[in-house]
Parts: C-alpha cells; structure tokens; sequence
C-alpha cells in the first residue's frame, strides 16, 4: 500500500478524498477503483475515447503541465467541454511530487 | 408492432409523416434497399419508435443515441456473449468445430465476444498493444505501405477504389501490424470472408463446410507464426498478444491461454479488416461526389490536429459499422419499451451518428463539431473498438497519401448503380470504379 492521495470531485459534485495510493497509478484507474462518478476509461488508459476528461485545480497545473500533441488531439474531440486546464485522467500517472493533487471530473460532451 | 414508449405521459412524440408510418409498419433492415439507404427509416424509428422490433429481422432495433449509450453501460443486461454465439454457425455449431478441431489446430471460441468479468481480464491484455502512443510509433511503417501501394496506382488514370485500393492498402497494413508475410492479399480476403460469414445468417451447410475449411488454413498459418514468435519475439502485434500479461493488484501475473491468445489474432486480422477498408471506400465516394469534402481534405493535409478532425468526421458521417449484436439476459425497460429476456438486439451505430439533437444537421460533413467525439461509430463503453487509436491512424495516414497523390476523382459509374454489401452489420461499397489524376505540386 502507498502513502500518495489525491482528491476527485466528480460529476454530480460529491467529493473523494482518496488515500493510500501508489505511485505510477493514473488518475483514471484511481478513479474508476474508488467509484469516482464520470470516469469511464473506455480505452483501458490508451488515450483514445477522452471519457476520463478531468480539470486539473489550477494550483496543481504547473506541476501536471500540458498534455502531448496526441493527448491534445484527443480532448479537441469533447472541445465543447474543453478548458485550458484540461487533461486525460488516463495520462496522469501519481508520482510523489503530485501527492494530494486535486482534480474534477469533467462532465460528458453534449 | 407497437410499444409503449409513446404511451409515458410527457414524452410526447413529434408527429410522423405518411412515409414515416409506412416505414416503421413495412420497412426492414433485411431488405436490400434500406440497407443501402438506411437514413431515412432510421429517422422513421427515432421518432416514432426509438426501440423498434424489426419482425422480419427478428431484432429489436436500438436507434436513439441515448439508448445505445444506455446498452453499452450495461453490458451484463444486454449480452455480448449470448448476442454473438447465438449467431455462430446457426444449428450446425457441432459440425464446424468438429471440422475446426480435426484439421484447424483446434476450436477457439472468440474470447473478446464476452461478458465481464471475463471479458475485462481479456480487454487489458489487449490494451497495451493498442495505446495511441505505441500505435503512434507504427506510423512510419505504415505510410511506408501506403505510399509503396498507392504509387503504384496513381499514374493508371482509374481503378476499382474498393478494390484495387482500399481493399489492398488495409491488407498492406494489417499484414504489416501483425507481422504476417507479403503477397497473402487474396488468401486474407478468403479467409476473412469466411469468418465474418459465421456469424451470418445466410449460410448454407455447404457454404459452412467450404467457409470451416478456410478458417482451418488461416488458423494453421497463425498458429505457426505464433509458434515463431514465441520463441522470438520481434516489433508486431502477434509477439505483443502471445507476450502479453499485466500484474495483478495482489501481485500476480496474468497471460493468455494459447486458445485464447489464437483467437484475438485471428479477431485483430478479421475487425481491422473490413471495418478500415469500408472507411476507405467511403471516403473515396465523397471524394467523387462532394467538392467541399475535397476542398477540406486539402486544407487539413499538413494540419495534423485538422486532418484528426476530418478522419473523425468521416467516421461519424458514414459509419463502417452499421449495427452490432447484443442479447438480453433478463427481461428489461429500456427507452420506455419492455423487451423480453434472451431477445436479439441490434445497437443501431448508424443511427445514433444520425441524429440531430446531438449531431445538428446529421448529414452536412462539417469537421468543426465541438462535440465529435461523441459519435458511436467505435461503439462505447467496455466494448469500445480497441482497435481505434489504430483504425484512425490508419484511416489518416491513407487520406493524406490519397490526397497528395491524387486529383480530380471522378465516378465511373452513376450513383444509383453503386451497391452495397448485403449485410446489416456493416455498410460497406461492393465496387467503386473512379477516374483520376495524379496530382501535381
Ligand atoms: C474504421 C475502422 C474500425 C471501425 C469503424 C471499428 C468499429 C468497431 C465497433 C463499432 C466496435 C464495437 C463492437 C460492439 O459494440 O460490440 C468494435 C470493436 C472491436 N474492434 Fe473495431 N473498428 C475499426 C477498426 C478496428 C481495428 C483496426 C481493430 C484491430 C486491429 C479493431 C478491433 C476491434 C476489436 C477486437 C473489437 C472488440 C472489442 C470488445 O468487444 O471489447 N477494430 N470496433
Ligand atoms: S481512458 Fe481512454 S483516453 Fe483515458
């Protein structure tokens, strides 16, 4: 067991702080283990169905960064939903330096 | 046969025309005609009758958006396991695996036709070799294909664009990604109608026995390769599925069983196949048909993230797949209407990308759409294609080649006469003769 957290605000606003976390786990796997509302993971953490879309807290944005051009080309296809300080949950992977981060769950494309 | 759905109070229905009626009491998928112009008894059942049972057909027809997406998250009600191996080798299933054991290596059960949580273990197994990143690394490869292929053809001024070059480009790359030898095209194209016509319900048993024969020699010759590739591994596909495993939470580690392992490799070559190659030829028809298509292939040519855009528009617009199969294991609501328990249905793919509350004017080919990522032409949920970051890359890389190599396609023949694959599941161009250029600067 880890001693990483992060905390997840989901779709319907209820908020999870989640505890005991291993580094190199994503933030899409961490979500869908702990019953995070809106985050599907349809590729399995492949970075091709965005249906793990999360707004990185700004405060948490420099250490995230931006994401790569194919990760970019993936969240131009929910562009309606899309924020600068979007990312895939997919391609967030916990490291110690990301230990407490905080995200929300972005809500689906209309 | 009527439902219930326009029976729940504030769920008003828009009134249907006289054609609408006619379609939803007379029109079914399993007539030629609709299924080559399917658009308009789509729009029938989404307004009149989102879940509609095609009695002809013997499925109920999922059209809504909402109601796919409601299947596919729900993949224990509605089965994929019960819809696919109801359809295998309808009454004659003893027979063919006893011809596939004898003289095929053995009969292997498709392993990703399958439920959670079986299918789950499967699923990551797969993934690996299918993350936009690693297929990102193949992409070299595969123009390296496409361009050897495509000049051959772009001096001859016309050509069959199904078959003389979408057909053959996709066997070009799925023989590239597997690790497959070269100058198998015209065995794969047997082999892979062979299987697909397993699950089809026109089979005779003669054409089973023939189609069983088939299947036995792709499987002898994947199993040898995959031998090969056991003891050496090298940069393909097939050493990713016969390499595979993952860890377990608990620290263990998880692989394919051989049966299974021959069976993914036999499904890759098989859904990669058709499904890119249909892409393909349709784009080749917009492109003899549709100058604002051409004209916005050409703007996005060296626009990476505007080419992405087109690739998915394409996909969204003119859908490969058509319908897939799911059956219910118990009996369930679902958009208002009660379906029974073990019935067959058909999750509408073409549908859902056609409506316009989600897509507005559904048949305008406009890239900008904010939301194009929502289309089900990949399917969603745990089935989800696990082919797509693959089939898009293999979709773009074409349309640039195409489209820096050639000018002014033209049909060769009227539109009316060109003719479509008699199938439900997908709706694929049969032949598409076009005149060309090459194009020059
Ligand atoms: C443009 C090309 C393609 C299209 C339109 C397409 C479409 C689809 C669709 C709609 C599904 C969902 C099935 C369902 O709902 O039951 C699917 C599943 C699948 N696709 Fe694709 N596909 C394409 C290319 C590929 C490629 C290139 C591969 C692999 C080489 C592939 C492998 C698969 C597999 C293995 C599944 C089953 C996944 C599962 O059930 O978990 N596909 N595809
Ligand atoms: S899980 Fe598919 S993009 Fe993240």
């Amino acid at each position: 067991m880890g001693n990483l957290k992060v905390t997840m605000t989901d779709v319907n606003g209820t908020v999870h702080a989640i505890g005991n976390l291993n580094e190199g786990e994503s933030l899409m796997e961490i979500a869908k283990a702990n019953g995070v509302e809106g985050i599907f993971g349809d590729c399995g953490g492949g970075c091709a169905c965005a249906t793990c879309h999360v707004y990185v807290d700004q405060a948490w944005w420099p250490k995230v960064g931006e994401p790569d051009d194919i990760e970019g080309a993936m969240l131009d296809m929910v562009a309606d939903v899309q924020r600068p300080n979007s990312r895939l949950g997919c391609q967030i992977k916990l490291r110690p330096e990301l230990d407490g981060i905080s995200v929300t769950v972005a809500p689906t494309s209309n | 046969m009527e439902t219930q759905a326009a029976d729940i109070p504030g769920n008003a229905k828009p009134a249907l025309t006289l054609d609408e009626k006619q379609l939803l009491a007379e029109a079914t998928l399993k007539d030629y005609a609709i299924q080559a112009q399917p658009h308009d008894y789509y729009r029938a059942m989404r307004k009149g009758d989102p879940v509609h049972f095609d009695e002809k057909l013997g499925s109920w027809l999922v059209s809504r958006h909402e109601d796919i997406l409601a299947v596919q998250a729900d993949p224990i009600t509605f089965s994929v396991n019960m819809g696919y191996h109801t359809q295998q080798a309808r009454g004659m299933r003893e027979e063919f695996q006893e011809i596939l054991e004898r003289d095929g290596g053995g009969y292997f059960p498709d392993a990703i036709m399958s439920d959670p949580p079986y299918h789950t273990r499967i699923r990551k197994l797969m993934e690996n070799a299918f993350t936009a990143h690693r297929v990102k690394e193949l992409e070299p490869r595969i123009r390296d294909a496409v361009v050897e292929l495509l000049e051959q053809v772009a001096d001859k001024g016309s050509a069959d664009a199904v078959k003389d070059i979408a057909v053959p480009l996709t066997i070009r790359v799925i023989v590239e990604q597997l690790g497959l030898d070269h100058g198998m095209e015209a065995k794969i194209t047997r082999w892979s109608a062979a299987v697909v016509a397993q699950i089809s319900s026109m089979q005779n048993r003669e054409t089973m026995v023939e189609n069983a024969a088939q299947i036995c020699e792709l499987q002898n010759y994947l199993i040898s390769k995959m031998r090969q590739r056991e003891s050496q591994p090298s940069e393909d596909m097939i050493s990713d599925i016969v390499h595979a495993q993952i860890k377990m939470p608990d620290g263990s580690v998880e692989t394919l069983n051989f049966e299974e392992a021959v069976s993914l490799v036999r499904a890759l070559l098989i859904a990669g196949n058709d499904t890119t190659a249909t892409a393909i030829g349709n784009l080749f028809l917009l492109l003899a048909t549709r100058p604002d298509v051409v004209r916005l292939l050409q703007e996005s040519v060296d626009d990476d993230r505007r080419l992405t855009r087109f690739v998915e528009e394409l996909l969204r617009v003119e859908p490969p797949v058509r319908a897939l199969s799911r059956m219910t294991s118990c009996e369930t609501v679902l958009g208002g209407t009660t379906i029974p328990a073990h019935a067959h249905m058909l999750l509408v793919y073409g549908s859902g990308n056609d409506q316009e509350e989600v897509f507005p004017d559904p048949r305008k080919f406009d890239m900008d759409r904010p939301n194009l990522g929502r289309h089900v032409s990949f399917g969603g949920g745990v089935h989800r294609c696990v082919g797509l970051a693959l089939a898009r890359m293999e979709v773009k890389v074409m349309a640039r080649e195409i489209a820096r190599r050639m000018d002014n396609i033209k049909l060769a023949i009227a539109v009316e006469d060109i003719r479509y694959l008699p199938t439900v599941a997908t709706r694929t161009i049969e032949h598409l003769p076009i005149t060309f250029t090459r194009r020059v600067g």
